[in-house]
C-alpha cells in the first residue's frame, strides 16, 4: 500500500529520521512502536507531507508508483483525507471549537467534491453512526466539547475514515484515553479495518496494544528502525536487544521485600469530600458534587497500597485530602492518631509527603535543587543547621550526584526530575507517601528504573506508600493491596494479587479485560 | 443563550448603578455645596440660594440622587447652568457628531486592521510581515492628536484638500458632513488599527498552531482553506475584545479630536463644562460615556458568546 | 540566548530619553522659565538649537525638562497601577472562585468602564487641573490592568503541582503568592509595565494638551504641541520637535517590551532551540 524507502528528515539540521523504511501493507495494520522522541510521529507526518516549517526531507514514500515526497502540494491535498486519513493523540483539542460535529465530518466530503452539501451531512451522519454516535443521541449540531474525549476520538475517526481513505493513520490514538475507552476505539479501529479493507498505521509507545492490533510491527528507536517484522514471531523472537529491553521494561518488576505488617498509620472513615456548586451571579451556588463518597480504609506501616481508577473518579480529590489540603464534608481521616484537615500539625504533616505526576510542573523554574528539595523543612519549627548535607544524603539514596544541588530544575530530564521528586518527599524523613501517578508521564524504561528505586526506599525506610495510578499493571506490580475506585466509591478492595486474579466487582472485571497485555505465551521463549 | 444574556444583562444594570453612585459621589458630594463651586468665589449669595433651589440641593444626599438618576433614566438629564437649555437637548445636537465620527473611525480601524493583520500572519517571518510590523509599531506610538495635526498641515493647509475643521452640519449634506469628520476619523483609527492588527496577526498565528488545523490539513484542506475555514473564526475572538475594548478608547479619544478639529461634539461639550464650572453638564455627560462603554462591553460579551459555542452554555 | 535586535533598539532610545530627563535638573542650554520676547519664534541657530517659541523660550531646553514631566507622570501611575493592581490580582488568584475574587473581578469591569481620560475628567471638573491629577487618573486606570495581567497569569500557576507542592510542605497562601507565584509572573509584570508606560506617556501628553495635565510653567510635551497648533499656520517647525519626542520615547518604550516578550516567553525560546 505505502513503502517508505531510506526516508530521512532533519529539521534545522537536527536528524529526526535516518533512512526509515517500512512497508505497509494493504488491508493489515502496522503498528510502529517506539519511546518518546523516537521518531514515530514524524514518519507519519511525513507520509502525510505536513511537516514543520525547516523539515528537510530525503528519501522516498512510495504510495502505487508515485513518490509523495515529489508530489506538488495540490495533488497531496487530494490524496489527504481521501486516500490516506489520519487521527492524533489529542482529542480534546483536535476538533475545531467553534464547528459542530457533523460540520466536521461532512467537510471532509465538501472539500474533496465527493458530496453536495446536503449529501455529506447524510453520509456524516451514517459515518457517526457507524463510530457509535447515533445523530438521535449525538446530533450533528453538538459541538465538540459536549463530548467526552472518547466520543470526540470517534468524531475524529469518523472525519478520517469519511472518504473511505486505503490507509489511516492513528498516531498515539488511546494514549490520551482511559483504558475502557481504550479498548472500545481500539476495537472500533479493528472492526474499521475488517469493513473497509484498508490499512492502519498505528502508532504507540505500548508494546501490549501493538501486540494486540497489529499483523506487522516496526520497533523505532533514535530516529531508526531496529526491528520489524511479523508481530508474533518478532515478539517471540526479540532479536534486537532494544525491542528486548523495551518489553523487559514494560514487563518489569521491581523486586519486593514484604515488610512485617504493623499498626495503622492512617485511617479513613466515611469520608465524604464536596466541590461547591459553580458560583451564579454574585451570591448563588449551584448544587455542590460530590467527589468522593464514603470512603473507608486503613493503611499500615510499611505497606503498599494501590488505588486505581479511570480519570475523574475522585482519586486526586482524596490524595488531596489525604494531604490535608482541603477540608472533608463528611467522615473522618486520622493519621499519626490525629485528625488530618486544614489544621494538621505542621510536625505531623511532615510525614505524609508526595510526588505528583508531572516533572514539568512539580518544580518552580526559579529555584536551584537544593532550595526545592528543602521546601518541606518549611514544617519543621526551625530548618536543621545540616540542611545542605541532607540534601546531599536525600540526592544520594535517589541515585543522583549531590552536585545537583547547585543547578535548576531546567538541566534535568524527567526521569531524574522524578528522583529529584521522591527526594523531595523524602527530606522530611517521613513515614508515608503518596504517589500520585508519579510514573504515568515517564517512558517504560525510564519508569521501570523509578520503579525499582521506589521498591528499594520503602525496604530502607521503611515507608508505607499509596500508590494512585490508572495503570493496572504498574499497581499490580507495586502493590500489596488494591482499591478499585469509580465515580467517587471504593468499588472493591482486597489483597492485589487477589483481585487482580478473581476480581469480584464487575467493574474491576471490565478494567482488567480492558487492559491490552502481550500473550503470555509468547514470553515463554525468553523466560527459558 | 437566553440566559446567558440575561445574567450579563443583570451585571450590566449592577455595574451602571455602582458606577451613577461613584459619579455623584465626585461631582455632588466631594465639592461640598456644588452651587457655591460652580459659581466660583465672587457669587452673590443670592445666587448660590437660586442655584442651590434650581439643582434641588437642599433635599437629603439620598433624595438628591435619586432625582438625579430618576432623572437621567428617563431622558431629563437637567438644564445646563450656563447654555440655559436642557443637558438633553444639547446631548441630541452633539451626539450627531460624536457618534458617526466614532463609528467612522471604528469601521476605519476595523476595515484596514483585519486584512493587514491576516497578511502578516500568513506571510509570518516575510519582508512584507516585517514591513508590516514596523508601521504599526510607529501607528501606535504616534498620538492621535499630534497625527491630526500633521493631517491638517498637509491635507488641509499644504493640499487643501479638506478644510482645517468646523463641521457644517449635516443639513450641509451627507458628503460634506462626511469629508469634514474624514481627517478626524483618520486621526482617531490610525492607532486603535494599528493595536488592531497586531492583535488579528498574533491571535490568528496562534490559532494556526493548533491541533484542530492539523486535524483539518490531514482531511485534505489547503493552507488557505484551513486558514480561511478553521483558523479566522477562532482567531477573531479575541479580536473582538479588543474591538469592544478600543471603543472606550474611541470615545475618550474623540473628545481631544473633537478639540484639534473644533468639532461640536459631546468631546467639546465635556471640555466646555469644564472650564465653565457646569457641573451639571458634565456629570450627566460623564455618566453618558460611562453608560455607552458598559453598554459596548455587554454587546461584545453577547457577540463571543455568538462566536464560541463554549460560553453558550456556561453561566 | 540571542537577545532581540527589538530590544537592543528599545532600550537604547528609552535610555537616551531617560538620561536627557536626568540631565536636565542640572543642565539646560537655557532657562526654560524665562521668557526672552525679543528672541520668540527664532529658526535653529548656535544659540538655539532647535529654535525657539512665541515667547522666546528655548525650544530644546523645553523638550529636556517636559521628558521629566512625562517620565515623572508615566513612572508614578504605572507604580500605582502595580502597587495596588498586583495584590489584587494576587489575592484574587489564591482565593480563586471566593466572594472576594467576584468583587475584585467586578471592581476592576466597573473601573474599566471609566477610561483614563473620562477618570481626568471627573477628577479635574471638581479639583481643577495638575499633573498629579494626571497622575492620579492614568494611575487608578493602572490598577484593573496590573490586576487582570496578575490574576491570569497566577491562575495557570496555582495548577501546577509545585504550588501543590509547597502546600504539602505547609505553607500558606499568602507565602506561597510571594515565593512561588510572583518571581514567575515578574516577566509578565515587566512586560505589561513597559507597555503601561508608553501608554501613560501617550495618556499625559493628551491630557497636558487638552489642559488637563501639568499647568504653566511646567513644561510638558503635550502643552507644547498645544501652544504650537496655534501657530501651526506660521511655524510648523515648534509641532514637530514635541510629537517626534513623544513618537521616540513611546517607539522606544514598546520595542523593548516587544523585545522583552520575546525574550521570556518559553514558547518563542523553545523555537529559538
Amino acid at each position: 500500500m505505502i513503502r517508505c524507502e531510506d526516508l530521512s528528515v532533519s529539521i534545522h539540521g537536527e536528524a529526526i529520521l535516518r533512512e526509515v523504511s517500512i512497508d505497509i501493507a494493504p488491508g493489515k495494520v502496522t503498528g510502529l512502536v517506539g519511546e518518546s522522541g523516537s521518531g514515530k510521529s514524524m514518519s507519519a507526518l511525513a507520509i502525510m507531507g505536513l511537516l514543520p516549517r525547516g523539515a528537510e526531507v530525503s528519501g522516498r514514500v512510495m504510495m502505487g508508483d508515485e513518490n509523495l515526497l515529489d508530489t506538488p502540494e495540490r495533488r497531496m491535498c487530494d490524496i489527504r483525507g481521501n486516500r490516506i486519513g489520519m487521527i492524533f493523540q489529542e482529542p480534546m483539542t483536535a476538533l475545531n471549537p467553534v464547528k459542530t460535529i457533523g460540520d466536521q465530518v461532512a467537510e471532509t466530503l465538501i472539500v474533496h467534491g465527493k458530496a453536495s452539501r446536503a449529501e455529506a451531512r447524510e453520509i456524516a451522519a451514517e459515518k457517526l453512526t457507524r463510530v457509535g454516535l447515533p445523530p438521535d443521541r449525538f446530533p450533528l449540531s453538538r459541538f465538540p466539547h459536549e463530548l467526552s474525549g472518547g466520543q470526540r476520538q470517534r468524531v475524529a475517526i469518523a472525519t478520517a475514515i469519511a472518504l473511505s481513505p486505503e490507509l489511516l493513520i492513528a498516531d498515539e490514538p488511546t494514549t490520551a484515553l482511559d483504558v475502557t475507552t481504550q479498548a472500545q476505539i481500539l476495537d472500533l479501529l479493528n472492526e474499521l479495518v475488517d469493513e473497509l479493507g484498508m490499512s492502519l498505521l498505528l502508532i504507540t509507545h505500548d508494546l501490549a496494544v501493538v501486540a494486540g492490533m497489529a499483523d506487522h510491527v516496526a520497533v523505532m528507536k533514535e530516529g531508526e528502525i531496529v526491528e520489524a517484522g511479523a508481530t508474533e514471531p518478532l515478539f517471540r523472537a526479540m532479536e534486537h536487544p532494544y525491542t528486548k529491553r523495551l518489553f523487559a521494561a514494560t514487563a518489569h518488576q521491581p523486586e519486593r521485600r514484604p515488610l512485617p505488617p504493623e499498626d495503622p498509620i492512617l485511617d479513613l472513615t466515611d469520608v465524604v469530600r464536596e466541590y461547591p456548586g459553580p458560583r451564579k451571579g454574585v451570591f448563588g451556588r449551584g448544587d455542590p458534587f460530590r467527589a468522593v463518597n464514603a470512603v473507608s480504609f486503613q493503611l499500615h506501616a510499611g505497606e503498599s497500597l494501590g488505588l486505581v481508577g479511570e480519570s475523574g473518579c475522585g482519586k486526586s480529590t482524596l490524595t488531596r485530602a489525604i494531604l490535608g489540603l482541603d477540608p472533608v464534608q463528611g467522615g473522618e481521616i486520622r493519621a499519626f492518631d490525629h485528625r488530618v484537615g486544614p489544621d494538621f500539625p505542621n510536625a505531623l504533616r511532615s510525614g505524609i509527603q508526595v510526588v505528583f505526576q508531572d516533572p514539568y510542573a512539580s518544580f518552580n523554574p526559579r529555584w536551584r535543587v537544593e532550595r526545592l528539595v528543602a521546601e518541606p523543612f518549611h514544617l519543621m519549627p526551625a530548618p536543621p543547621a545540616d540542611r545542605r548535607e541532607r540534601v546531599a544524603q536525600v540526592l544520594e539514596d535517589v541515585g543522583l550526584n549531590p552536585d545537583a544541588m547547585d543547578r535548576y530544575i531546567h538541566e534535568f530530564s524527567g526521569g531524574q526530575r522524578q528522583r529529584i521528586a521522591i527526594a523531595r518527599a523524602l527530606i522530611t524523613r517521613p513515614d508515608l507517601i503518596v504517589l500520585d501517578e508519579a510514573v504515568s508521564a515517564l517512558d517504560v524504561s525510564i519508569r521501570a528504573q523509578i520503579l525499582d528505586l521506589i521498591s528499594d526506599l520503602q525496604a530502607e525506610h521503611k515507608l508505607s506508600y499509596i500508590f494512585i495510578s490508572h495503570d493496572l499493571s504498574v499497581v499490580r506490580a507495586v502493590t500489596d493491596r488494591v482499591m478499585v475506585m469509580k465515580a467517587g466509591e471504593i468499588v472493591e478492595a482486597g489483597v492485589t494479587q487477589t483481585v487482580f486474579d478473581a476480581p469480584q466487582h464487575p467493574y474491576t472485571r471490565q478494567l482488567i479485560a480492558a487492559t491490552p497485555r502481550i500473550p503470555e505465551d509468547w514470553q515463554e521463549a525468553k523466560h527459558a | 443563550m437566553l440566559r446567558f444574556a440575561l445574567t450579563r444583562a443583570l451585571s450590566l444594570a449592577l455595574s451602571l448603578l455602582v458606577a451613577s453612585v461613584v459619579i455623584f459621589a465626585v461631582i455632588e458630594v466631594i465639592p461640598g455645596d456644588p452651587a457655591a463651586f460652580m459659581l466660583g468665589l465672587n457669587a452673590s449669595p443670592e445666587a448660590v440660594a437660586a442655584l442651590r433651589e434650581q439643582m434641588g440641593l437642599d433635599g437629603t444626599l439620598f433624595t438628591r440622587y435619586l432625582a438625579w438618576f430618576g432623572g437621567m433614566l428617563t431622558g431629563d438629564f437637567g438644564v445646563s447652568y450656563t447654555y440655559k437649555v436642557p443637558v438633553a437637548e444639547l446631548v441630541a445636537q452633539r451626539l450627531q457628531v460624536s457618534v458617526p465620527l466614532a463609528l467612522y473611525a471604528l469601521v476605519l480601524s476595523t476595515v484596514i486592521a483585519i486584512p493587514v493583520g491576516v497578511i502578516a500572519a500568513a506571510t509570518r517571518g516575510s519582508v512584507g510581515d516585517y514591513g508590516i510590523m514596523g508601521a504599526t509599531q510607529l501607528g501606535i506610538a504616534v498620538p492621535n492628536f499630534w497625527f491630526a495635526m500633521l493631517l491638517v498641515l498637509v491635507f488641509a493647509v499644504t493640499l487643501r484638500w479638506f478644510s482645517a475643521g468646523g463641521f457644517p452640519g449635516w443639513d450641509a449634506g451627507l458628503w460634506v458632513g462626511m469629508k469634514a469628520l474624514t481627517l478626524p476619523a483618520v486621526a482617531l483609527a490610525l492607532p486603535q488599527a494599528s493595536i488592531l492588527a497586531r492583535v488579528m496577526r498574533s491571535a490568528l498565528i496562534e490559532t494556526l498552531g493548533q491541533d484542530y488545523i492539523r486535524t483539518a490539513r490531514a482531511k485534505g484542506l489547503t493552507r488557505r482553506q484551513a486558514t480561511v475555514r478553521h483558523a479566522l473564526r477562532n482567531a477573531l475572538i479575541p479580536v473582538l475584545t479588543i474591538i469592544g475594548l478600543q471603543f472606550s478608547f474611541l470615545l475618550a479619544g474623540a473628545i481631544i479630536i473633537e478639540n484639534v478639529f473644533y468639532l461640536p461634539g459631546l468631546g467639546r461639550l465635556i471640555f466646555q463644562g469644564i472650564t465653565q464650572r457646569d457641573l451639571i453638564v458634565v456629570e450627566s455627560l460623564v455618566m453618558l460615556l460611562v453608560f455607552a462603554v458598559i453598554l459596548v462591553t455587554f454587546l461584545v460579551d453577547i457577540a463571543y458568546a455568538a462566536a464560541d459555542p463554549r460560553l453558550r452554555r456556561k453561566r | 540566548m540571542r537577545v532581540p535586535a527589538t530590544l537592543i533598539a528599545g532600550a537604547i532610545l528609552s535610555t537616551f530619553f531617560l538620561v536627557v530627563a536626568l540631565a536636565s535638573f542640572i543642565w539646560t542650554p537655557h532657562d526654560v522659565a524665562a521668557l526672552n520676547i525679543s528672541d520668540k519664534l527664532q529658526a535653529p541657530s548656535a544659540t538655539y538649537w532647535l529654535g525657539t517659541d512665541h515667547f522666546g523660550r528655548d525650544t530644546l531646553s523645553m523638550l529636556m525638562v517636559g521628558a521629566r514631566t512625562s517620565l515623572a507622570v508615566a513612572i508614578v501611575a504605572v507604580g500605582i497601577g502595580i502597587v495596588i493592581g498586583v495584590p489584587l490580582g494576587l489575592v484574587a488568584a489564591a482565593t480563586r472562585g471566593s466572594l472576594l475574587d467576584e468583587i475584585i473581578m467586578r471592581g476592576n469591569d466597573l473601573v474599566f468602564a471609566f477610561p483614563s481620560l473620562v477618570i481626568a475628567i471627573l477628577i479635574t471638573a471638581v479639583f481643577g487641573p495638575s499633573a498629579v491629577n494626571a497622575i492620579l487618573a492614568i494611575g487608578i486606570f493602572n490598577i484593573p490592568v496590573f490586576a487582570r495581567v496578575t490574576r491570569g497569569g497566577a491562575l495557570s500557576l496555582w495548577t501546577l503541582d509545585y504550588i501543590l507542592a509547597a502546600r504539602v510542605a505547609g505553607k500558606g497562601k499568602a507565602r506561597i503568592s510571594i515565593e512561588h507565584v510572583l518571581p514567575n509572573i515578574l516577566n509578565l509584570l515587566i512586560v505589561q509595565g513597559t507597555i503601561q508606560f508608553s501608554l501613560g506617556i501617550l495618556a499625559e501628553a493628551a491630557l497636558s494638551y487638552i489642559g488637563l495635565g501639568a499647568q504653566p510653567p511646567t513644561p510638558s510635551w503635550g502643552r507644547m504641541l498645544s501652544e504650537a497648533q496655534t501657530m501651526i499656520y506660521s511655524a510648523p517647525r515648534l509641532a514637530m520637535w514635541p510629537g517626534l519626542a513623544i513618537v521616540a520615547m513611546v517607539l522606544g518604550l514598546n520595542l523593548m517590551g516587544d523585545g522583552l516578550r520575546d525574550l521570556t516567553d518559553p514558547r518563542l525560546r523553545r523555537e529559538r532551540g
